[in-house]
């Protein structure tokens, strides 16, 4: 009697492990192949080519791995379920994200190192001295930083106080710099001032920002009730597609309409945008690029109304695209540098443009990654 | 190709498994051989020459050994061709670099070219399998095998084909002409594949990723640490290979030899070796310790002959000096074991007793580990000098912990005698399905993961 029941169990366990693995590869051959992953941002791997060549190379065979798993049945499912278990097993925050008890997803804090700070500060430094206007350099902490309240308990310390202190100290008399760690700190939300599935600001943080740079350099700014606010509701950001814990709540993004007329250019794309959003960019999940349309290596806005107000160069991270949008009104033209994509030295854009300062704005996480800062010159 | 791998477990292995049942039983073993061959020119499509070659050099030396004893005449010269022959070309793909840039350091021969051949996967261990065959063909422990497929699919098998166990030939002569597969054993092969895969990806993964961590923070705790989480990734990297080795064999219808047994619970050195890597030590023991005269021609004789085996076992981990010294550390500690180590250590408590011997382990997997002597001494240097380890190490570590443990404690046969005990129970043969269906989709998910990179700095 017993060894039919053993029997029986062992036929279901054969049965069901070949059709795992068997409907996997069905799936696999059946299913369509999505060209792009929006969660990752990036082009999956295209079919290997069966070629003579590629298959004696060794080529075929890598192509090959990288195509099943790029396009691997129920990718995005197993991911989040990989994500889950480690966040079970206590291993989330040895991720690059955070989960907050309020469910803010943070990215884990900037590596403290003298030696980055110093180097990109005297790159920056080099730059300011053989510009023809004054140059500032704003650091933008990260989120963790501003609220630490309700951090995982074995979140690393987050010193992005102590990298700006360095980096400003550095700059002291030759930079114009502004301390945005303490203002935020006492902001009525400051979590609110970053979003919680994405690592930039929030238009509200980035208008804090905005209106006491401003202020820092002798400009009056808008009041922030004096914007028209629309809300664009499901975005899910950057640290939302890096945790991979899908049932997390999406989020609203705030357009702030100052009701200005905007043109902008990129290098990248022909032709100009009339106004500062692009709208088109609400349709994905990532609707940060909603702002001058995300990451190019040069933007243009012009101010319609702004003649006489001066021309601003800004070098940025993505934090700048935000940013801008606040500050477009009170410049007649800004210039947006991305030095990880501008390919051309900066000091001749600075010679042949006539700027009236020039801003340096980074977040504190890319501060201390970026290798492009050293290249600024 | 590696079994923790899509390509492998949702191309390979159903298409082959099809392959396999649908080929009448005379026909498997060629079927066995054309799908090893796949396997293995995978990724390195050109070795497969030279696996081809193994084959037919072992398979006609076994030929020729067996037509002069068939005739009354000594086979030593047949035996002798085959075996240095295998050894050279162990020693052209795996060593050669080494000898070249070790000789290079030699006054007068800076200019030595050095060969830059990638290793054939694989290749210890195959080698090593053609090698029991002639030998012990010649020994007259193993029959002539007469059909070149069969002896081909033996070579090349997959299942143990790049990490082993080094299955014997005559282990698997008669199954290789006749065995008979069947469901029990294709079940207990499921089992023993998906925990074997649980091994490699939920914990030596995880434990790896933790060491690599750690080596980059300060301090004496993180590097202690560290050390314990490289001695867990080890053993449930590479036991995990076994096991799916064992699994898929079985699945095959093949039943190969345990290669790793608790090891980590050894109260001994000596017992660590009967423990870990049973496939490598047992050939070593046959075919370089015995015929050295093993323990048989005095003591002198015997420590000579441990320093030799562990030279040898050493250097067969892998082309660089740090193994020679990894397998070295362990002739001085066996043969300290011998001398009077092992009497003193029968005095102390078991506990202690294999807290020890782990402890030995560990500093010995660091040898292991570092094939540059600086990074060596200097991580050396951290465990040994007390220094504060910071709070980013402190957490990594206790993020950690909760798999370390897990990793700790299937690392201990409790889980094999819970589950002994278990079954017994009405429920349990109908209960290890979820579980080990739990454990196929962690896998998955965990494999799924690695190759998921979103772009946070994408353009346009």
């Amino acid at each position: 009697m017993k060894t039919t029941t053993v029997k029986k169990s062992d036929a279901l366990l054969v049965l069901l492990f070949c059709l795992a693995l068997g409907g996997m590869l069905a799936l696999f051959l059946l299913l369509p192949k999505e060209e792009l992953s929006l969660k990752e941002k990036r082009v999956l791997a295209a079919p290997p080519r069966l070629t003579g060549t590629e298959l004696l190379s060794g080529r075929f065979a890598e192509d090959a791995e990288r195509y099943a798993a790029d396009h691997l049945p129920g990718r995005d499912f197993l991911v989040g379920l990989d994500a889950r278990a480690a966040q079970l097993l206590g291993r989330q925050t040895a991720g690059e994200v955070y989960l907050c008890r309020d469910g803010r997803l943070v990215e884990a804090p900037a590596p403290y190192d003298e030696e980055t700070i110093r180097r990109n500060v005297a790159a920056l430094l080099d730059f300011a001295e053989q510009a023809p206007c004054p140059v500032d350099l704003l650091l933008v902490p990260s989120a963790g930083a501003v609220a630490e309240e309700g951090l995982p308990a074995l979140a690393d310390p987050y010193r992005d106080g102590e990298i700006i202190a360095a980096a400003y100290g550095m700059a002291e008399g030759r930079l114009q710099t502004l301390e945005l760690l303490p203002l935020f700190q006492a902001a009525e939300d400051p979590a609110g001032l970053y979003y919680r599935t994405d690592h930039h600001w929030t238009s509200r943080g980035a208008q804090l920002a905005a209106a006491a740079y401003l202020a820092s350099i002798g400009r009056e700014s808008r009041a922030p009730e004096d914007y028209a606010v629309r809300r664009e509701p499901d975005f899910r950001g950057s640290t939302y597609a890096r945790a991979a814990l899908w049932s997390l709540p999406a989020e609203e993004l705030e357009l702030w309409d100052c009701g200005g007329r905007f043109q902008v250019e990129n290098a990248e794309t022909p032709g100009v945008h009339e106004g500062l959003f692009y709208e088109l960019r609400l349709a994905e999940n990532d609707k940060y690029p909603v702002f001058l349309d995300g990451n190019h290596s040069l933007v243009r806005v012009r101010n319609l109304d702004g003649a006489g107000k001066g021309k601003l160069l800004l070098i940025r991270d993505s934090f700048g695209s935000s940013f801008a949008c606040f500050l477009a009104e009170d410049f007649e033209e800004l210039v947006l540098v991305d030095l990880r994509y501008y390919r051309e030295p900066v000091s001749e854009l600075l010679a042949a443009e006539d700027f009236d300062r020039v801003l340096i704005l980074y977040s504190v996480g890319n501060f201390m990654t970026d290798s492009n800062i050293v290249k600024l010159d | 190709m590696v079994f923790s791998s899509n390509i492998f477990l949702f191309f390979f292995l159903p298409i082959t498994l099809a392959l396999y049942y649908l080929t009448p039983r005379r026909g498997r073993n060629l079927t066995l051989l054309l799908t090893s061959l796949v396997f293995y020119g995978w990724g390195e499509p050109v070795y497969l020459l030279l696996m081809v070659f193994t084959i037919l050099l072992n398979y006609f030396c076994g030929l020729w050994i067996a037509a002069r004893q068939a005739r009354g005449r000594s086979a030593k010269a047949a035996l002798t061709v085959s075996v240095v022959l295998n050894l050279a070309l162990l020693g052209t793909f795996k060593y050669a670099g080494l000898f070249a840039r070790s000789l290079r350091l030699l006054p007068g021969l800076g200019g030595l070219p050095v060969p830059e051949l990638v290793l054939p996967i694989g290749i210890s261990f195959y080698i090593f399998q053609s090698m029991s065959y002639v030998i012990d063909l010649y020994r007259g422990k193993a029959s002539l095998q007469r059909s070149p497929l069969r002896f081909g699919a033996y070579v090349a098998m997959f299942p143990q084909l790049i990490a082993g166990p080094i299955v014997r030939y005559r282990d698997v002569a008669e199954q290789l002409e006749s065995r008979r597969e069947n469901l029990p054993q294709f079940a207990s092969g499921v089992s023993l594949f998906i925990l074997g895969l649980s091994k490699k990806l939920l914990l030596a993964n995880p434990m790896g990723a933790l060491w690599e961590n750690l080596q980059a923070q300060p301090g004496c705790l993180s590097a202690w640490c560290g050390m314990f989480a490289y001695t867990l990734q080890i053993y449930f990297d590479f036991s995990g290979y076994s096991d799916m080795a064992i699994g898929l064999g079985r699945m095959l219808g093949f039943e190969f030899l345990k290669n790793f047994d608790y090891p980590y619970i050894s109260r001994s050195v000596t017992e660590f070796w009967r423990r870990w890597h049973i496939s490598l030590s047992t050939w070593f023991r046959e075919y370089v310790y015995i015929p050295l005269g093993g323990n048989r021609r005095g003591l002198r004789r015997q420590l000579l002959n441990l320093l030799i085996v562990w030279a040898l076992t050493g250097l067969w981990h892998g082309a660089s000096w740090n193994f020679l010294l990894w397998g070295l550390y362990y002739a001085v500690l066996l043969i300290a074991e011998k001398l009077f180590l092992g009497r003193l250590l029968e005095k102390l408590p078991g506990l202690l007793r294999t807290l020890l011997v782990l402890l030995a382990v560990a500093l010995g997997w660091m040898l292991f580990y570092f094939e540059d002597s600086a990074a060596l001494f200097a991580f050396l240097g951290r465990l040994f000098r007390p220094e504060a380890s910071g709070l980013p190490a402190l957490h990594r570590i206790l993020a950690y912990l909760p798999t370390a443990l897990i990793a700790a404690l299937c690392a201990t046969p409790l889980p094999e005698r819970l589950w002994a005990r278990l079954r017994q129970r009405p429920w349990a043969d109908w209960g290890r399905i979820p579980a080990l269906g739990a454990l196929l989709l962690l896998c998955i998910a965990a494999l799924a993961s690695q190759s998921y990179n979103p772009f946070i700095y994408f353009r346009f």
